[in-house]
C-alpha cells in the first residue's frame, strides 16, 4: 500500500546518520568497538554486510585519550617503511606526540573487518585532536554516543562538603 | 529424426550439438572471462559452481541465523537489553518465537519488538527479585509457567 509517508519513512530508515562520541578520558580500544559497530551498521535492525549501511563518527578530543597500565610506555606500534633496515618501532607516547589522531585511526582500522569494506568505513571516521570542529560536519551531526567508560572525578573537583559527608570506613 | 535403414544410421552424425552446449552454457553466462563463453572451460567452470553452491545450502542456515542474531541484538540494544538477557528471558516466559521471527519482528514491526523487549525485561527483574529476595514477595506475573498437557 502506497503512501507519501512510507516513503519518507523508508527514506529515514536507509539515511545515513552522523554520530559524534567524545574521548576525553576515555580508552582507546573502547572508543573503537563504540565506533566500529556504528561504522559498520550493527546497530541498526536492517544491519547486512553487503548493503552499505554504515553511519558517519566524529571522535572529538583524540588527545585526551587515556590509557590504562603503563601502555603509555610498553605499548609499541610498529612498521616497516619496505627498504632494508626500514624497521620503525615507536612506543604510543611517541606515535601520540607526533600525531595525536592515529591511536585511534589505528584502534578502529585493526578493529574493522578485514573486507573491502574497510577503507569506505575508514573514510567516513572523522577525527578531532580538540574539541575543534568544523562547521559543515557540526551541522551534520544528529546524536552523541554515550562515552563507554564513567570518568572518576578528581580528589580537588569534590566540594568540601561531599567529603565531609563521605561514610567514615576506619578510624585512623 | 527417422532413419529408415542401416546404411543411413551408420552415416548420420550428431545434429543437436549446439542445443547440448547451450545446456551448459547457459548456465555460465554470468561468469568472468572465456568460461561465460567457451564449452570446454565453461563444463568445468558450472560443474564447480553447482558443487559450491549444494555444499553453500548447509552454510546458508548457518550464516542467516547469525545475520538474524546480529540484528535481533540491535534492535534489542535499542531498547536497552543485551542480546543474551533478552532471549533468555523471552524463552523463560513461554514466549517460543525463533530468531527469523524476531528478526522480521524487529525490522517490520517495531512497536510489537518494543512490547516483547519489555516483557523479557520485566522477566529478567522478577527473576532477580526470586534470586536475590528472601520469598517474603509475592511470585512474579510473567515467571509462571503455562502447561500445556
Amino acid at each position: 500500500m502506497a503512501s507519501y509517508t512510507k516513503a519518507a519513512q523508508q527514506w529515514a530508515t536507509f539515511a545515513r546518520a552522523w554520530y559524534l562520541l567524545d574521548a576525553k578520558m576515555q580508552p582507546p580500544g573502547k572508543i573503537a568497538a563504540a565506533t566500529v559497530i556504528r561504522l559498520e551498521g550493527r546497530h541498526k535492525p536492517i544491519y547486512h554486510a553487503l548493503s552499505d549501511c554504515g553511519d558517519h563518527v566524529v571522535i572529538i578530543n583524540t588527545r585526551h585519550i587515556a590509557f590504562s597500565g603503563n601502555k603509555w610506555e610498553q605499548k609499541v606500534y610498529s612498521s616497516h617503511t619496505g627498504y632494508p633496515g626500514g624497521f620503525k618501532q615507536v612506543t604510543a607516547t611517541q606515535l601520540h606526540l607526533k600525531d595525536p589522531t592515529a591511536i585511534v585511526k589505528l584502534a578502529v582500522y585493526r578493529m574493522l573487518p578485514k573486507n573491502l569494506q574497510r577503507r569506505t568505513m575508514m573514510q567516513r571516521l572523522h577525527l578531532f585532536p580538540e574539541d575543534v570542529i568544523p562547521e559543515d560536519i557540526e551541522k551534520n551531526l544528529l546524536q552523541e554516543i554515550p562515552q563507554p567508560r564513567a570518568v572518576p572525578r578528581r580528589l580537588d573537583e569534590y566540594t568540601p562538603e561531599e567529603i565531609a559527608a563521605f561514610p567514615r570506613v576506619w578510624t585512623p | 529424426m527417422v532413419l529408415l535403414s542401416a546404411p543411413r544410421w551408420l552415416r548420420s552424425r550428431l545434429s543437436d550439438r549446439f542445443w547440448r552446449v547451450q545446456e551448459v552454457l547457459k548456465y555460465a553466462r554470468h561468469f568472468r572471462g572465456r568460461k561465460n563463453r567457451c564449452y570446454k572451460l565453461a563444463v568445468r567452470s558450472v560443474r564447480r559452481a553447482f558443487v559450491k553452491s549444494t555444499k553453500a545450502r548447509r552454510e546458508k542456515k548457518r550464516f542467516l541465523r547469525a545475520l538474524w542474531i546480529t540484528r535481533i541484538e540491535a534492535a534489542s540494544l535499542e531498547h536497552g537489553l543485551k542480546y543474551p538477557a533478552f532471549i533468555s528471558n523471552l524463552l523463560k516466559s513461554q514466549v517460543e518465537l525463533n530468531r527469523k521471527m524476531l528478526a522480521d519482528l524487529a525490522i517490520y514491526e517495531p512497536k510489537t519488538f518494543k512490547s516483547l523487549a519489555a516483557l523479557a525485561q520485566r522477566r529478567r527483574q522478577e527473576g532477580f527479585l526470586a534470586a536475590l529476595g528472601d520469598g517474603k514477595e509475592p511470585e512474579g506475573i510473567f515467571s509462571r509457567i503455562v502447561h500445556h498437557y
